[in-house]
């Protein structure tokens, strides 16, 4: 089975990885101590069960036993000790902000491993579905070294080991004939013997591999091709939707003009989300109004507050400031038509509030760096590939002085209340206070506006079977199969 | 001749030595930052200042780049900040996929280039050579990503002739190594066949005009001796010194035939190295695209020299 993917993977190495592409090979490779069933529920996977102490500071996981690296070198609490160990604190980690809270972790037995916490972390265990729970051989990676991140060879317990990583071409995956899970039924995966995996940037190209029998699996098919692709009867395509997000991110900070609260809100109440969710995403998303997404569990589906655009109040809002006109520059990341085409109908729907957004094209690295010295003039068109639990949409966005809050957005309830919901273990405490939270960062002191939630697509020739698309996006092989 | 070759030779020094000056300090002139860009959707203060301080990236300029240098003069281009691959291994790995193709562009575009070019000098205005003028328009004015779109769609979606981009190296498959090769390289070279094909032909027609080649038709010599012996060997200097400045056409379209075929050569590296601000990558292969464009414009005077024995150049008698 050949799966064409939108960019080459950069790191092998999850310690390593900063790229959502790079993810889509360690899910075949690597398992974590725990994953999410395609409903976004968290699974048992490496860990069979855990244990929350109740002042929420001490989490128990207890392991599956014999499960063996693809090297032959066995699983173990002693080597989940080892990975959690080198993600917290080797020097350039990637992993080190999201493991921020864990202080300890302790051997029990060889088959329990505690985490001690320095404060209670609700999503901690989301965080442990994807990178920061993958467990990795000590073996392969201390003997590759510095090469590991591009030659991870058997070096995870998943169902396929990688075997030839050639840059920018191909990437060979083999079945891990003794790989610990098993179907619904108790037969042995994975089923397919082998997976390439080939970089291939443009869709256009993409959707013509699949087409001519070339590859059977695409991800991130473009929204104007969806339609085409349904009626393909050679092709299979199948969302679910996701956890990413479209944003306008607005610099909040003094001095700029969005310091202006009013302002910021006259732009999300101007945005007519529906119209631009059918125009320039051919109706491919959901429309979004805040950071919290469709698959979390503290979504609020009557959460609507600029359900209508409103350019009339939008205006009256502006009139209201009483500095004449709001005229912003807007800065697009150049080398996408698409993109530009987006922030084009967003200009034109602002225009009928009389608001002047200025569309800059700036190349992707240099946004980047205006929105991390917060110097960019007013906002950004830029997503957020999303997280598991809803703390990743909101927490690094809204609080104060945190990396992802680009803006410098702050509100002290909206921090008191993020906080509040990290240390309650209670989905229906957590819900309310993220409810809460989103109100005030949405409405009454708005951040930026939101407009529209990702899905995660899976597009597929129609012999391959046994795929479920995940709201994450990354699709998990073991129980694939071709049909002959 | 060889004082001369050396002495060029040895002013390639100087100049890369100012081609990486400039191109360092250009690169820091830019925008953005490769931490800020590699590090992506994390973007922890702390992370971010490690990275940094590993880099070397926190030193002063001037020590960064003496540092650079020392370590190029030993043959050591460093890491590659975005994928951790040694600079020389992510180049030099990739070259071989480069050259293939762009030899094969290059040599198709001569040579397609010589033979329409010839036919349509030999008959002017005729309808043949007017199919040649217009294809030779289209060719230069069609953007290479756009027609290497429609070729995939004419050639692999609807004709099932050839497979939509990847690459199989020849020693593993020679067969599958040439279906693939064809789009790409036809790709590549439409516009430089353009360019070459419409030289040789004003120049033949130049080169007819002249007193010898009537002298030599009147003295009854063959026509084909007259086109191939007198004639071509004349006309060709234009087209030498045009063909020779391609050779960085090609690289630079080749950077965008890659990216649409997924052919894993070192265009793709340059693109992703340079939107990604991953110095050390970028500083290797602009030395060496300017050592190799010297390279061929030195091979391109010494070419003049054997086509036209009147050229000689000081110090080379």
């Amino acid at each position: 089975m050949t799966f064409v993917l939108e960019n080459d993977v950069i790191d092998f190495d999850p310690m390593l990885s900063r790229a959502f592409v790079d993810r889509n090979a360690h899910y075949q490779i690597y398992d974590s101590l725990v994953r999410v069933d395609p409903s976004g529920k968290i699974i048992p996977w490496l860990a069979e069960k855990w244990d929350l102490s109740p002042d929420g500071k001490k989490m128990t996981f207890t392991l599956r036993q014999g499960v063996k690296y693809q090297d032959g070198t066995p699983f173990d609490a002693d080597s989940v000790k080892w990975n959690i160990d080198r993600y917290r604190n080797t020097d350039g980690s990637a992993r080190k902000g999201e493991l921020a809270p864990v202080a300890s972790v302790d051997v029990v037995d060889p088959s329990t491993v505690a985490f001690t916490l320095s404060t209670p972390f609700s999503p901690l265990l989301s965080l442990l579905v994807d990178r920061a729970g993958m467990m990795v051989s000590r073996a392969v990676a201390e003997s590759a070294g510095q090469d590991f991140t591009r030659k991870a060879f058997k070096a995870g317990t998943g169902p396929f080991v990688l075997t030839e990583a050639v840059k920018d071409d191909h990437m060979t995956f083999e079945k891990n004939p003794d790989w610990w899970g098993t179907d619904a039924s108790g037969g042995k995966l994975p089923l397919l013997d082998k997976i390439i995996i080939r970089p291939v940037l443009d869709s256009n190209v993409r959707l013509t591999n699949l087409k001519t029998g070339d590859a059977q699996f695409a991800n991130n098919i473009a929204p104007k091709d969806v339609a085409g692709v349904k009626t393909d009867s050679t092709l299979s395509y199948k969302e679910v939707p996701g956890y990413s997000f479209g944003s306008l991110t607005t610099n909040r900070s003094p001095g700029f003009i969005f310091n202006e609260a009013r302002y910021v809100k006259a732009v999300s109440m101007a945005i007519d989300r529906q119209e631009l969710l059918d125009k320039a995403f051919f109706g491919i998303g959901v429309v979004a109004y805040g950071a919290v997404a469709p698959g979390h569990f503290s979504y609020d589906p009557n959460f609507k507050p600029y359900e209508k655009a409103d350019p009339d109040g939008a205006k009256a809002l502006v009139d209201q400031v009483g500095k004449g006109p709001l005229s912003f520059e807007l800065l697009v990341s150049s080398g996408d038509p698409a993109t530009l085409q987006q922030a084009q109908l967003i200009q034109a729907q602002l225009r009928r509030a009389s608001i002047d957004a200025q569309l800059v094209q700036l190349e992707f690295a240099e946004i980047l760096k205006q929105q991390s010295d917060h110097v960019f003039k007013g906002m950004s068109f830029i997503g957020w590939s999303g997280r598991i639990d809803p703390d990743g949409n909101t927490y690094d966005f809204n609080y104060t002085g945190r990396p992802n809050n680009d803006g410098q957005y702050s509100n002290p309830d909206v921090d008191k209340l993020l906080d509040e919901q990290r240390q309650s273990s209670d989905t229906n405490e957590r819900t309310t206070a993220l409810r809460k939270a989103e109100q005030i960062y949405v409405v009454d002191d708005p951040s930026r506006p939101w407009f529209r939630f990702g899905v995660a697509q899976q597009c597929t020739t129609t012999n391959v079977q046994g795929l479920a698309p995940y709201p994450d996006q990354i699709p998990r092989f073991q129980n694939a199969a071709l049909a002959k | 001749m060889t004082r001369y070759i050396v002495r060029r030779v040895l002013l390639m020094i100087p100049v890369a030595v100012l081609v990486t000056i400039i191109n360092f300090g250009l690169l820091r002139l830019a925008p953005g930052d490769p931490v800020l860009a590699y590090a992506g959707e994390v973007r922890d203060p702390e992370i971010l200042n490690e990275m940094w301080h590993q880099l070397g990236l926190d030193q002063p300029l001037p020590v960064q780049y003496l540092a650079w240098l020392q370590h190029t003069v030993q043959g050591d281009f460093g890491r590659s900040i975005r994928t951790h691959e040694e600079v020389s291994e992510a180049i030099f790995g990739r070259l071989p996929a480069t050259l293939e193709l762009t030899m094969t562009a290059f040599l198709f575009s001569i040579s397609m280039g010589l033979l329409v070019g010839i036919i349509s000098a030999l008959h002017r205005n005729s309808a043949l050579d007017l199919l040649a003028t217009s294809l030779t328009i289209a060719g230069v004015s069609i953007p290479n990503f756009f027609l290497g779109l429609m070729l995939i769609l004419l050639f692999s979606l609807v004709l099932r002739i050839f497979p939509p981009g990847g690459y199989t190296p020849a020693i593993d498959n020679p067969v599958d190594n040439l279906r693939r090769i064809v789009l790409p390289a036809l790709t590549l070279s439409a516009a430089t066949l353009a360019v070459n094909m419409r030289q040789v032909r004003s120049s033949l027609l130049e080169v007819f005009g002249q007193d010898y080649i009537r002298t030599a038709r009147a003295k009854g010599m063959n026509e084909q001796r007259v086109v191939v012996i007198h004639a071509l060997k004349n006309a060709l200097i234009p087209v030498i010194t045009i063909v020779g400045l391609q050779v960085g056409a090609l690289i630079e379209g080749a950077v965008i035939t890659e990216q649409i075929f997924s052919w894993p050569g070192v265009g793709k590296l340059v693109v992703d190295s340079i939107f990604g601000r991953d110095y050390p990558v970028v500083q290797a292969v602009v030395l060496l695209s300017a050592m190799s464009y010297m390279l061929a414009t030195l091979l391109v005077d010494i070419a003049y020299g054997w086509l036209d024995p009147r050229i000689s150049y000081a110090g080379g008698r």
